[in-house]
């Protein structure tokens, strides 16, 4: 069902939704660059914005993420798991940002599934903005998973000017809708063939940034990459692992007990396999103490057909943030682009 | 949905030393309940908690023909197994799992069964070794090739011992580096091939050590006719979770802690890294 909710009803909604529980939006943060954040008012939604540089990714996988409490009871530990099972609304999020939480929840959904993750995502309602003016570095028409979604969404909100167009893609969507009823109607014939000419033109503002998968693919998943060509890759590479935090998709986690208020928190929190230290074992051996060796584990676990299969898409959304944060330029692009051509661009 | 990193509480009823930086620990459920329900092979590994400092891997050195209590052996080597070492009877620590494929017990029985192990390898072979033993007519020739450093860093020195004055049971130790008071063997664990007499064709050879000696010993074992197939190991990796999540312990798309750490040669060949 397609539905029409006029411009001016939006702060109506937010007002409802913000009733129901967090609603987290892009906001404008203290220093002007818009930001995902927990919403005060409706006021401080902006529909007019670039992605910010941090997916909304943080509100379903925490950099510190809460898993157990663990009480010491004179001699006896007490152990209770941590959940957080607040309703949630990620409002105006950006169609990769949407496909890179699918990507998430099919991978924590895996046996033995992980309740701490799904248990958040079962309270989250997802409300999209589809883009009508692509981001500049975004190449997410190589990822189908934009600039507009088929699926995936709860809700997928499409600005027409004047009013949004509203596409329900769940019952969690019906029900964000029934907040605040009577300011949706359905949609004419008019409103949708306006949506799509607006897809088909978004399609062809993107900007120069293209990452062609398949041949690079072939060559990930046959060991047919060279490894000067990683060595040299690699030289590029500061060992930030900015393109970790910023992505959508990555989600490798380290587990930590950390102190709060005389108990223990065993927390997963946010880690990089760019690092040295991410496979060094406490004996010392270090399977990948070499740069080229964790850049090639980054790559085949993104672009790889084994992982292909296993996760029906490849790990990257094409929402171009890590071309943003990488000092290097080794981002999925242009490393694609090196391996598919055998030559680093120097 | 399971609570996948809930951890069970068990209470250390023994701890006992090994060598200067190794200790066995002995750990048994404070829910008896939980205790009742864990079932493991040999092979499958503990995500061992000790509560403020973490959790780590550790493999099952008991064997599960032995019910009731685990046992754990581990080298102080690390911020956990530091604090861990500190541990004494009575004090709890969390277990989660058990995790990993094990060994393939069944697929075993009727063979000539070869350990080789190197120093603080020996513990994921003494789950299996302990498991062969006790249900000893169900397999054919038991041969235990056991090198370490020094004799000092020897682990289950009493167990050695025992095995040693088996029938049933042929036992080979050697040491790189000797001390005065030491009569045996002296040497890599390799040396020990040229004392024992091998059937490739009727025995599988379980394999666990540091990795240099790992690929010594199985270049040995394959130029004296053992097929990969026929030549098992346990690989080691830095690991969190225990269950395919973390990625830390993959390898290529495989996963140390799900889809191994027990691996035939011919599949960690194909391992790419």
């Amino acid at each position: 069902m397609v539905f029409t909710l006029p411009r001016e009803g939006t702060t109506q909604w937010l007002a409802k939704l913000l009733e129901a529980g967090e609603v987290v939006a892009p906001v404008r943060g203290p220093c002007g660059d818009v930001i995902f954040s927990t919403l005060r008012s409706p006021a401080q939604v902006v529909w007019d914005f670039e992605n910010p540089l941090h997916p909304p990714k943080q509100f379903v996988l925490p950099q510190t993420d809460p898993l157990v409490k663990i009480k010491l009871n004179g001699q006896r530990h007490e152990v209770e798991p941590l959940h957080d099972d607040a309703p949630r609304t990620l409002f105006n999020v950006r169609s990769c940002d949407v496909a890179g939480i699918a990507f998430l929840t099919r991978m924590h959904e895996a046996e033995p599934a992980d309740a701490s993750y799904l248990r958040r995502v079962q309270n989250l309602t997802i409300i999209s903005l589809a883009c009508n003016t692509p981001c500049p570095p975004g190449f997410c028409t190589c990822t189908d998973s934009g600039p507009f979604l088929s699926g995936g969404y709860d809700l997928q909100l499409t600005d027409l000017g004047g009013s949004f167009l509203v596409e329900v893609g769940s019952e969690k969507g019906e029900a964000a809708m029934a907040k605040a009823p009577d300011l949706f109607r359905k949609a004419d014939e008019n409103e949708v063939t306006q949506r799509k000419a607006l897809e088909a033109a978004a399609k062809t503002h993107f900007g120069p940034e293209t990452c062609h998968f398949g041949s690079a693919m072939r060559r990930i998943s046959t060991g047919r990459v060279q490894d000067e060509l990683w060595e040299k890759m690699a030289d590029w590479c500061l060992e930030c692992g900015g393109c970790n935090f910023v992505c959508p998709t990555c989600y490798c986690f380290n587990v930590k007990d950390l102190r709060q208020n005389g108990t223990w928190i065993r927390c997963r929190t946010w880690d990089s396999c760019q690092y040295a230290a991410f496979t060094l074992e406490a004996s010392g051996h270090n399977p990948r103490a070499q740069r080229k060796e964790r850049m090639k584990r980054r790559f085949f676990h993104k672009v790889s057909a084994q992982y292909y299969s296993r996760d029906n898409m490849v790990g990257c959304v094409g929402c171009g943030r890590c071309i943003k944060t990488c000092l290097g330029t080794t981002h999925m692009p242009a490393v694609v682009a090196a391996i598919r051509k055998g030559k680093w661009h120097e | 949905m399971n609570d996948v990193f809930l951890p069970d509480i068990a209470c250390l009823e023994k701890v006992r030393d090994e060598t200067p930086d190794t200790k066995t620990f002995t750990l048994r459920f404070r829910d008896h309940e939980n205790g009742n329900q864990f079932h493991f092979l040999p092979g499958q590994f503990l995500e061992l908690s000790v509560f403020g400092c973490g959790e780590a891997p550790f493999c099952i050195a008991s064997s599960p023909t032995r019910p009731g209590a685990l046992e754990t052996t581990v080298r102080r080597t690390g911020q956990l197994t530091d604090q861990l070492h500190k541990l004494g009877n009575g004090d709890e620590v969390g277990i989660r799992g058990p995790f990993g494929n094990g060994f393939d017990v069944q697929a075993a029985r009727g063979k000539d069964m070869l350990f080789v192990a190197g120093g603080i390898g020996l513990p994921p072979l003494r789950s299996l070794i302990w498991n062969v033993l006790d249900e000893r007519d169900r397999f054919g020739k038991v041969t235990i090739l056991y090198g370490a450093r020094t004799p000092a860093d020897l682990v289950y020195k009493d167990e050695l011992e025992a095995w040693g004055k088996r029938s049933d049971v042929e036992l080979l130790v050697t040491v790189d580096v000797a001390e005065a008071y030491w009569t045996g063997n002296v040497g890599v664990v390799p040396i020990l091939f040229q004392k024992v007499t091998l059937h490739p064709e009727s025995t599988l050879a379980y394999v666990c050590g540091p990795p240099i000696m790992i690929r010594f010993v199985v270049r040995d074992l394959l130029t004296r006719g053992f097929k990969e197939e026929s030549v098992i190991s346990t690989l080691e990796r830095m690991m969190q979770c225990g269950i395919g999540k973390c990625n830390h312990c993959a390898i290529g798309h495989r996963y140390v802690c799900r889809d191994g750490p027990v691996f035939n040669y011919h599949q960690i060949a194909e391992l790419v890294e």
